[in-house]
């Protein structure tokens, strides 16, 4: 192996661009061929290559960063500019399904009866579920401040079992709300206040579920030891994600939930 | 080898980040230190006493030796029989889908099909 003489991270020439790549074909793809000539062959095994594409990517990250040293400071510095550019798209991602929500709202239609939430609509309390839910987010925000501070002072128990609670804070806040999409009565095809409100919580719910998974692998991580008191950006990238995540539900709830309703 | 004093708990604490390797410039050249300086826990082992043996030992030394060993094996196949199963399956259902997809594509795009 050459001896380098900078500290940037020159990767090893790797496959899983090209695979990660093609996943995306086949989803896409297989998504059409799905509704035009009923076979989920070709989603799924898009599915399934994604799934293969994202493990082992992210499995030679950790190989790199953990186990070969790689991620030294300007390299940290370069993947923190990178998780903050990621979520700044996700920001402007949610940022449009809040538009399409006021845009219906601050001017009902006639057809809508004129008013918001439009006639017919049963709506639900906000100071019911959503507000436990509410109340369980902004807890899993403090749990996961708290883990942060455990692992930067080097108390492994506290760290794991506080990233543990997060972690069953965000699997709690998504069955309430698979509870309440059970519940509720009114669907997606209830009109434009149906379409706001489950593609915007829907998305939301998403990420509370990529969000609890990434913090599941950190929680793995941390098992393992791979994080010092020093350096742990990995778990820094999912507590940002996971504040995110947060932010995103408090403003749904004020928004779509409260004002809303 | 160097230690630091935490200025919060007054403790003194191994050198830090394992993965941040101060030999960033060589990282072919194995860390010589002892294996506990990497060790997660940067309490003293005798402080922290059962702590740390919670949940597992510190693989990691043992890990980043066999990672880093200068065999010209990229990362992605470096753990030998498994990462080369995995990778041979991914790339079967890479080069096996795209085939796929363009039997389909082409299928679907004939004038007789919905």
């Amino acid at each position: 192996m050459a001896h380098q003489a900078h500290a940037y991270h020159m990767v090893d020439p790797s496959p899983w661009p090209l695979t990660g790549a093609v996943a995306a074909l086949l989803v896409t793809s297989g998504t059409a061929i799905w509704f035009h000539f009923n076979s989920t062959i070709l989603m799924t095994l898009g599915t399934m290559l994604l799934l293969l594409t994202m493990y082992q990517w992210w499995r030679d990250i950790i190989r790199e960063g953990t186990f070969q040293g790689h991620h030294t400071p300007p390299v940290q510095k370069g993947l923190r500019y990178g998780m903050i550019l990621f979520i700044t798209s996700e920001v402007f991602f949610f940022l449009g399904f809040f538009w399409a929500f006021y845009h219906s709202s601050l001017a009902p239609t006639p057809d809508l009866g004129g008013c918001w939430p439009p006639a017919g609509i049963t709506t639900l309390d906000p100071f019911e579920v959503p507000l436990l839910n509410t109340a369980v987010l902004l807890a899993s925000g403090v749990t996961v401040t708290w883990a942060h501070h455990s692992i930067m002072e080097g108390d492994r128990k506290p760290a794991i079992q506080s990233l543990a609670l997060t972690i069953l804070l965000g699997f709690y806040f998504t069955f309430l709300q698979g509870l309440e999409y059970f519940e509720a009565p009114f669907t997606i095809a209830d009109g434009v206040y149906g379409s706001t409100f489950f593609v915007a919580t829907g998305f939301h719910g998403l990420h509370v579920i990529i969000g609890s998974t990434f913090l599941a692998v950190c929680l793995l991580r941390q098992i393992q030891y791979h994080f010092t008191s020093e350096h742990h950006f990995g778990f820094e990238a999912a507590a940002w994600y996971w504040h995110f995540v947060d932010v995103v539900w408090l403003f749904l709830y004020i928004s779509i939930y409260w004002w809303g309703s | 080898m160097y230690y630091k004093l935490n200025g919060v708990t007054q403790r003194l604490t191994g050198a830090p980040a394992a993965a941040y390797n101060p030999q960033g410039l060589r990282p072919a050249v194995p860390p010589a230190s002892p294996p506990l300086i990497f060790a997660s826990p940067t309490k003293l082992v005798s402080e922290a006493g059962s702590q740390a043996e919670y949940l597992g030992t510190n693989r990691v030394p043992d890990l980043q030796k066999a990672f880093q060993r200068s065999d010209g094996i990229p990362v992605h196949l470096k753990r030998g029989r498994m990462d080369r199963l995995l990778y041979r399956s991914t790339m079967g259902l890479t080069v096996g889908g795209v085939l796929y997809c363009l039997v389909a594509l082409y299928i679907a795009a004939q004038p007789g099909n919905k």
